[in-house]
């Protein structure tokens, strides 16, 4: 059986400067795999690099055993990874139902004829794509339910951003997500209802997924596996207690005395 | 503390929101009348809200027989159209064209080469009007593609050049030598542009009359409206309106964006080329003047003003843009609006009942010292009668001093005004508060003395005026929904 995702041999330099270098790594499906580093580690170029955002350099990455490489974000979205953004991006002036709608383009068929003339397609895939979005929400409790459905996201506490965010990743029917920081900025209540949420995703739907994160509490809780990176190379990988006390990790982390929070 | 968590998590469980809970009892019911109005008129169904304004434009022809009213409503049709075309591209999609009206006038030449003497064709409206369609869809194709990398400020300015570009053919063009011919060519008829177009004809009915053409373009108008309205939560819509939030987020959720965007601009071409062939029909000819910047102001304004990417506001914006410039041509209409617009301003800016009357009051003790001032210095003035008539003259014509020298007198009280005002930004309230009715009194004379002259100079002015008040009252737009940050 192929992987969920599988890396090889990934590198990629900026202007001189490498943020990725010759990087392996195999997500099975159904993992929870937790990336951790310090700042500029490359967690971030990482996704940037599935998701198509950037062109590896060198290297091949492979999605349900297809190559990936040159495809454009929504051809790999389509092709079921979706993600999350460390610095939320939204669609702000859009309600909360309308996020999740809009980020259903893939799944769904009717042409701007199908739209105009409301045809019996149309009709009924904006009747699934509203049963869908409540189905996904019901994720998070009644957060984003209720009346909270019609407000547009600018309105939203920043808490809720970051659960629409994965929602709305979830609502793209991807099997595989790559979640970017999902508890940044969070209180320890709400930090903890996110850990659960990730664990759910994982035991009750099946997702693969890859998670940067720099709590250890959360990473501890939600982990399969954890892979440390370091300038853009991997240092270690294994369980959450054999990761955290590699020495490798320990100097990574305390040598330039960056946020490791545990 | 994690303890405390645990125990409040079970009895709630994770995830449960007590806003969301407790909504319905939170909502606070309206106290105002308006409130309490608009709250009725929310919970009208659909149908009863677009109706009613609907039978009322219905009935406009049967209860005026003035053509020139009629032709208003024609014009405004046109606009509509190109509004919604516009709000497509601009308000739903992001993509900040400034070539938009060429489009427009696309439509309108190539509705004249197949249906004039220019070229001797004369084909019927069923092909002729797909035809338009078509090609300036394609148009619209041939402009996003080189474009679909460009955003923002540089798509600005390369549709812009589009824009003038196709002026300067349109003007141009009126002796185009080809290698294979012996004389040169006239195909846009140059600055005179092309006279004599056929009007639109269907199954033996040629529309013919601004009557016919109202009727129309109303039709047209409402098939807009409804396809508007069912584009904005659809797929396309949705993409569009995403891609217009965040292009990359939009991207990384599975919307091909480049495939949207140059769909954007093909569907809001088309849609400006099909009015531009009304155009031509409903005049009988294309001139070039017609396609030039201000028309292009005028629609981002309306759109602008009614809030991008709200269906009613798009209606109202397009009024306010099309109708108001008319009743402004009349010098009476002009003025009362001035005053409103005065009215509407202050109370505004005051914002407290007590003070508004307090400012006028103090406003009207200004003009009358004023008037004495003058009486006492000797300036020699106008009797009333030569200058105002109207049931606004015997209260304007007692309270504004009306010196002979009109010119004179108006010129020094324009330059004063503008010399307050910009002194009044950099005061405290307080002080702007004590000048506001010295500055009321100054701004009403210098309209009275000096702009009331001068017709279509006040027309431009008082619509910059009328449009920065109602921005200012409203900067989300007519329809727009204040947008609350939560931080
Ligand atoms: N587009 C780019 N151009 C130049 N350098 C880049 C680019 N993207 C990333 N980098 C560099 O690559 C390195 C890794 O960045 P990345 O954002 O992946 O870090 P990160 O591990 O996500 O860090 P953080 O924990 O702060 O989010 C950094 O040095 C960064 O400056
Ligand atoms: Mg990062």
């Amino acid at each position: 059986m192929n992987a969920a995702l599988e890396l090889t041999g990934v590198t990629k330099t900026f202007g001189g400067l490498t943020s990725l270098n010759d990087l392996n790594i195999e997500v099975p499906k159904g993992e929870i795999l937790s990336i951790i580093g310090p700042n500029g580690a490359g967690k971030t170029t990482l996704f940037n690099i599935i998701t198509g955002v950037y062109i590896p350099d060198q290297g091949d990455v492979k999605v349900a055993g297809k190559s990936i490489v040159g495809l454009r974000p929504d051809q790999v979205a389509g092709n079921g990874v979706a993600r999350t953004f460390q610095n939320i991006r939204l669609f702000l002036n859009l309600t909360v139902e309308e996020n999740l709608m809009a980020a259903m383009y893939g799944r769904t068929r009717s042409s701007l004829f199908d739209s105009v003339l409301q045809t019996p397609r149309a009709r009924r895939e904006d009747k699934e794509k509203r049963e869908l979005a409540l189905e996904v929400l019901s994720f998070f409790g009644t957060r984003l339910t209720g009346y909270r459905l019609q407000q547009p996201a600018y309105s939203l506490s920043y808490a809720n951003r970051r659960r629409l965010e994965i929602a709305r990743a979830m609502a793209t029917g991807a099997h595989t997500l790559l979640l970017d920081e999902p508890a940044a900025g969070m209180n320890p209540a709400e930090t903890q209802e996110i850990a659960q949420v990730i664990s759910r995703l994982g035991s009750e739907r099946d997702y693969t997924i890859v998670v940067i994160e720099h709590d250890m509490h959360v990473v501890e809780g939600i982990s399969d596996r954890v892979i440390a990176l370091d300038h853009g190379v991997e240092i270690a990988q294994g369980s959450f207690d054999h990761v955290a006390t590699d020495p490798n990790v320990i100097e990574a982390y305390l040598g330039r005395g960056s946020a490791a929070t545990k | 503390m994690s303890n405390q968590n645990e125990q409040e998590a079970t009895t709630r469980g994770i995830g449960t929101d007590e806003w969301v809970a407790q909504h319905e009892a939170r909502i606070a019911k309206p106290t105002t009348a308006m409130g309490k109005l608009a709250d009725r008129w929310a919970t009208l169904p659909a149908v009863v809200q677009w109706g009613i304004p609907l039978i009322v434009v219905l009935m406009i022809p049967f209860t005026t027989s003035s053509d020139y009213v009629l032709r208003i409503g024609v014009n405004l049709g046109l606009f509509i159209m190109l509004v919604i075309g516009l709000n497509l591209t601009v308000g739903y999609a992001g993509l900040l064209d400034l070539g938009f009206v060429a489009f427009y006038g696309f439509g309108a030449y190539f509705y004249a080469f197949v249906s004039s003497p220019q070229f001797g064709i004369s084909w019927p409206s069923w092909i002729s009007l797909p035809f338009v369609v078509v090609t300036t869809a394609i148009i619209g194709l041939a402009l996003g593609t080189p474009s679909r990398r460009l955003a923002g400020d540089y798509l600005a300015i390369a549709t812009l050049f589009f824009g003038q570009m196709f002026l300067v053919l349109a003007v141009s063009s009126d002796a185009v030598q080809f290698p294979w011919m012996d004389e040169p060519l006239d195909i846009t008829g140059g600055p005179n542009g092309i006279p004599s177009v056929d009007q639109i004809s269907f199954l033996g009915f040629t529309f013919n009359s601004t009557l016919s053409y109202y009727f129309l373009l109303l039709g047209i108008v409402v098939i807009g409206i409804i396809a508007t309205r069912r584009i904005h939560n659809s797929r396309q819509g949705l993409a569009w309106r995403s891609m217009g939030e965040d292009e990359l987020a939009a991207q990384h959720m599975t919307v091909p964006v480049v495939r949207m965007k140059l769909m954007a601009f093909t569907v809001g071409a088309s849609i400006a080329g099909l009015a531009g062939a009304f155009f031509a029909s409903v005049q009988m000819g294309v001139y070039p003047s017609t396609f030039k910047l201000p028309l292009l102001i005028m629609l981002y304004a309306a759109l602008i003003l009614g809030g991008l990417g709200s269906v009613p506001g798009l209606i109202i914006g397009a009024i306010v843009m099309v109708v108001l410039p008319e009743i402004l041509r009349f010098p009476d209409y002009s003025n009362y609006l001035f005053l409103v617009t005065v009215l509407i301003g202050s109370i505004i800016l005051i914002k407290s009942w007590k003070l508004v009357v307090a400012v006028f009051a103090a406003t009207i003790a200004v003009g009358f010292v004023a008037n004495a001032i003058f009486l006492v210095v000797g300036v020699p003035y106008l009797p009333i009668d030569e200058w105002i008539e109207g049931p606004l003259a015997p209260i304007l014509g007692t309270w504004i001093f009306m010196p002979e020298e009109r010119l004179l007198f108006g010129n020094i009280a324009f330059v004063l005004l503008i010399v307050v005002i910009a002194w009044m930004t950099t005061r405290s309230k307080r002080v702007r508060l004590f000048a506001m009715p010295f500055v009321l009194w100054l701004a009403i004379f210098t309209w009275e003395v000096r702009l009331l002259m001068e017709p279509s100079i006040t027309r431009q002015l008082l619509i910059g005026a009328l449009l920065v008040v109602l921005m200012a009252a409203r900067p989300q737009g007519l329809f727009g929904k204040p947008r609350v940050e939560v931080l």
